[in-house]
């Protein structure tokens, strides 16, 4: 299934691509149209939050973008490469990574097994049936990254005893693992206080600048504090695109999404 | 239909030629030529009736199989012993007060009440533990065969058919023809046809309560999407009950069924549930129109088989199943 | 599926950890064990060796491919007794029989190899049939997979010898010692035995085995972090393919013939029975079970006569006993050795060990 370039054509797409093109994208469940003819271009290290009320299409869009849910039709190109038939897993490889509104986490493994699993899944010897070394490469990477999201503390702990907010800095720790090219966040504010939501903010515009990444959040005050763009959408639509300042202030968006029920 | 045969030209075409030869083959008078590569016409004509007759049983028992995985997500693999009990209590009644009708309806009842027992006391408990369920019932079918083997021992049983049903009645399909011009029709035994129009008349009226009735839609609903259905705040474990008890019942009453014109005996049990995994798994879990796809396949198969390639009968059912499981895991009837 | 998610470890209890001989230093019992099993032939008659300790370690070792799949994959597999049922017969076909027109009389150094990969590949290709659905399906699939094997092997006469099978299937002689006498057979179901335990044990934290266990705990969550997750699983059905199979080899040299009955329905439950009562969430749960299940098979017979009941209703016995642990221990035997030690230990207001 996995269509793979020639070096050159790999290298040729970075320097110039998009990092995420999205042309006619549309997502049907039976006769329901969760996306209707989604366009949207996101370049190498743009920060970009998606909004919209409950229903309004942005999970749905997220699982169209990872493959979880095939689009119906449409294209998808990840820097520059057609990505639209790809399983998931072929688009994770090439750089996508992407965290859960509600942490999908490996409940029966430690916290460092479960950053370990991450950073296995995109490099070599996922099959592999020799254990690794205390200083082998993957270990260390993933020991350091639970030290990046401050969880070095309960490394050893079965996910399932930690709290949430823990959970949620260890589900933002998966999507970092490996060499992440671009991130879609879905609601990583969600349920966090506002400790930790400083510690996310600081998070997020810490990454490094090459990294891009789309935020779905409710939670304006994060949403708009550690983006440069926004794309409304509502009904499975786009229907306004620009900068945070323009977007808060438009009295269409006000209406819309800040003063009609929004949650 | 117009949907499926505008993506699947190709499919849709081979079904229609299939259909055509089918058709021929059933209502035309053979040539010699023809009688000499496929046998007698008769033997044919009766293995297709065996085998739609057979589907129509297994019908009835996958459907509640079906229903009860596709709504509670409970693999029941008591099904098989549900029949088999159902049989016995059967026979016995209808031994005991000399009416079929009445160990038929008696026998649905009692199962169905056995049903209403085992989710009430067990099932109910273990709400989206699906491996734990499925295993109870691995329990319960153990316990319950060796306690039927107890009681009934390994013999043959069969439940004693009323007279108006017995003998054969000849069906308006051409054998053969007589030397003198004179048309030879096929004859065959009342009861099955009787057993065939039953099932069809339920499976009907399973259609019309599922698509039709408000309880029909809420049992569509769960197994589309279970925590919606809690969201709509009836009593979900009363329709749960309802569904298991009909399940239930519908497994006993089949039984009774299968014993008048098969036989029951110990091991009939683990027959049935086999035939009726592998009929929902060729026609989909969840699905009723699965279910009848299913097992008329599979009675098809199973008796087509029996006739022209007697060693391999039973393989011929199992490749469906793999071929099926090879290109179309959720089964022929289900969407993706 | 809480019978998949008791297979992970109870609250109270730490993760295995990275070094492979932890799991000796955290279960001093292991080695106690170890060593009455090695020294056992010393005082116990060979019907003890062979019938008990032997045919359980058989049994448990197909039980132990059958934890693998479903403690760490999350995937109930039904086909593993199918699976050694497969390898036995391929020793019979390529060994030496009373079926002498069909048995081919082959060195034992090319049918065993051949009947392991033969068996292998039965249980890979199930696999393949099986984990591409949800995973309540995967049990339905396998026990007709499983009896689909039953019913082709009753009807085949040609290759299989429908009804009858195959009998006076001989354990070869090699390098100079008659494998079947108790002594030897007893330290190479051993020797097997504890080779398929500690690769099992080994195999669960290496990234192979980690990953079967994040596709169990969240299949999504692993092809979004890059995972093929039916190349997974179905390497992991290859892998306990393997251990069955050899358990399939010793088990028609154990009881020397082999027939359809062999691997029917009924056993293949058995084996389910006794992963589950076991515990699946430990390897040695599948030896637990095993062990429990030849006792009560051996001795219920006259137990049941002594309590005044039909000794032949061994199956009400076993039907009664499973449907009691999975109400009210699902995680099995472990499950209630977990819980008593947890309540012990806090009784004695120690800090719990592990």
């Amino acid at each position: 299934m996995a269509v793979s370039l020639s070096v050159a054509e790999r290298l040729s797409a970075v320097g110039t691509a998009n990092a995420l093109e999205l042309r006619g994208v549309t997502r049907m469940f039976g006769a329901l149209a969760a996306l209707t003819d989604i366009t949207l271009t996101v370049r190498p290290g743009e920060r970009r939050a998606v909004l919209g009320s409950n229903g309004a299409g942005k999970t749905t869009l997220f699982n169209c973008i990872t493959g979880d849910f095939p689009s119906t039709s449409g294209t998808i190109r990840f820097f520059g490469e057609d990505v639209t038939h790809f399983p998931p897993h072929e688009r994770i490889r090439r750089g996508l990574r992407r965290t859960y509104q509600i942490s999908a986490l490996f409940t029966g493994l430690s916290v460092v097994d479960n950053v370990y699993l991450a950073c296995c899944g995109v490099s070599r010897g996922r099959f592999s049936l020799i254990r690794p070394r205390r200083d082998d490469q993957l270990v260390q990477a993933a020991e350091n990254l639970v030290q990046a999201v401050h969880l070095t503390d309960v490394k050893d702990q079965l996910v399932a005893q930690l709290s949430h907010g823990q959970q949620r800095q260890l589900e933002i720790a998966l999507a970092l693992a490996g060499a992440p090219r671009f991130i879609l966040f879905d609601e990583p504010a969600a349920g966090l206080s506002p400790t930790e939501r400083a510690e996310l903010i600081e998070i997020l515009t810490g990454l490094p600048p090459h990294i891009g990444y789309i935020v779905i959040e409710h939670d304006m005050d994060v949403a708009l504090r550690v983006v440069e763009s926004v794309t409304m959408m509502h009904n499975g639509r786009i229907f306004k695109e620009g900068r945070p300042e323009e977007i808060e202030s438009d009295p269409e968006v006000q209406e819309l999404y800040l003063g009609g029920g929004h949650g | 239909m117009s949907h499926f045969i505008g993506r699947h030209p190709i499919w849709s075409l081979v079904i229609v030629i299939g259909i055509a030869i089918l058709l021929f083959l059933i209502f035309a008078v053979w040539p010699p030529e023809l009688e000499q590569v496929l046998g007698r016409k008769r033997i044919f004509l009766s293995a297709l009736l065996n085998g739609i007759t057979l589907g129509g049983l297994y019908f009835l028992v996958a459907s509640g199989f079906t229903l009860i995985f596709g709504l509670m997500r409970n693999v029941n693999l008591a099904h098989g012993s549900l029949y088999l009990f159902g049989g016995y209590f059967g026979y016995e009644v209808a031994n005991g007060t000399g009416s079929w009708v009445f160990a038929l309806v008696a026998t649905f009842v009692v199962v169905a009440l056995l049903g209403i027992v085992l989710q009430f006391t067990i099932f109910r408990w273990m709400e989206g533990q699906d491996l734990r369920q499925t295993l109870v019932t691995i329990a319960i079918s153990l316990i319950l065969a060796d306690l039927m083997l107890w009681r009934w021992g390994g013999d043959f049983y069969q439940v004693p058919m009323p007279a108006w049903l017995g003998g054969p009645v000849e069906v308006p399909l051409v054998t053969a023809v007589r030397s003198s011009g004179e048309l030879v029709y096929l004859s065959y035994p009342l009861v099955r046809l009787v057993i065939l129009l039953g099932a069809v008349v339920i499976g009907v009226l399973m259609w019309l309560a599922l698509n039709r009735t408000k309880i029909g839609m809420l049992v569509r609903a769960g197994v589309d999407d279970r925590d919606m259905l809690s969201a709509t705040g009836i009593r979900v474990q009363l329709l749960f009950l309802l569904v298991f008890a009909f399940g239930a019942g519908l497994a006993g009453f089949t039984g009774v069924v299968g014993g008048t014109f098969q036989s029951l005996q110990q091991g009939e049990d683990i027959k049935i549930l086999l035939a009726s995994l592998v009929v929902v798994i060729v026609g989909g879990m969840g699905s009723i129109t699965g279910a009848a796809v299913g097992a008329v396949l599979i009675g098809l198969a199973d008796q087509f088989g029996t006739v022209y390639m007697p060693t391999y009968a039973v393989v011929l059912t199992f490749v469906i199943m793999v071929v099926v499981l090879a290109l179309r895991p959720q089964g022929l009837m289900r969407g993706n | 599926m809480a019978l998949v998610e008791a297979a992970r470890a109870p609250a109270s209890a730490k993760p295995e950890s990275w070094s492979w001989t932890d799991t000796f230093q955290q279960y001093p019992a292991l080695w106690l064990l170890a060593l009455f099993l090695l020294i056992l032939p010393a005082f116990a008659s060979n019907f003890v060796l062979i019938e008990l300790f032997g045919w359980a370690m058989i049994l448990g070792m197909i039980a132990l491919s059958l934890m693998f799949l479903a403690g760490y994959g999350g995937m109930v597999s039904l086909v593993q007794m199918t699976v050694a049922g497969c390898a036995g017969y391929m020793i019979a076909i390529f060994g030496t029989s009373v079926m002498t027109d069909i048995s081919l009389g082959w060195p034992w150094w090319v049918g065993v190899p051949l009947a392991i990969v033969i068996a292998v590949i039965f249980g890979t290709l199930s696999g393949v049939l099986s984990v591409r659905t949800e995973g309540i399906y995967t049990i339905m699939i396998t026990l007709a997979i499983a009896s689909a094997f039953y019913y082709f092997t009753l009807q085949n006469y040609t290759i299989f010898n429908g009804f009858s099978g195959f009998n006076a299937v001989r354990t070869p002689q090699a390098f100079g010692v008659e494998w079947r006498s108790p002594v030897p057979f007893y330290y190479l179901i051993l020797f097997w035995t504890v080779v398929s335990y500690l690769a099992v044990v080994y195999v669960s934290r290496t990234p192979f085995g980690l990953a079967l266990q994040g596709t169990r705990d969240n299949s999504r969550r692993m092809a979004a972090l890059g995972f093929n997750v039916t190349a997974h699983r179905v390497a992991a059905y290859a892998f306990a393919a393997l251990i069955a199979a050899i358990a399939g080899v010793l088990l028609v040299w154990h009881g020397g013939q082999i027939s359809p009955g062999t691997a029917g329905v009924g056993p293949v439950i058995d084996i389910l029975i006794i992963a589950v009562v076991g515990g699946l969430s430990r390897p040695i749960g599948a030896f637990i079970g095993a062990i429990i299940y030849v006792i009560l098979r051996t001795f219920a017979l006259d137990a049941l006569v002594m309590v005044g009941l039909d000794g032949k209703r061994f199956q009400l016995l076993i039907g009664v006993g499973f449907l009691l642990i999975v109400l009210f221990s699902p995680d099995g035997i472990l499950g209630l050795w977990a819980r008593w030690r947890a309540r012990y230990a806090r009784g004695n207001a120690r800090d719990g060990r592990a």
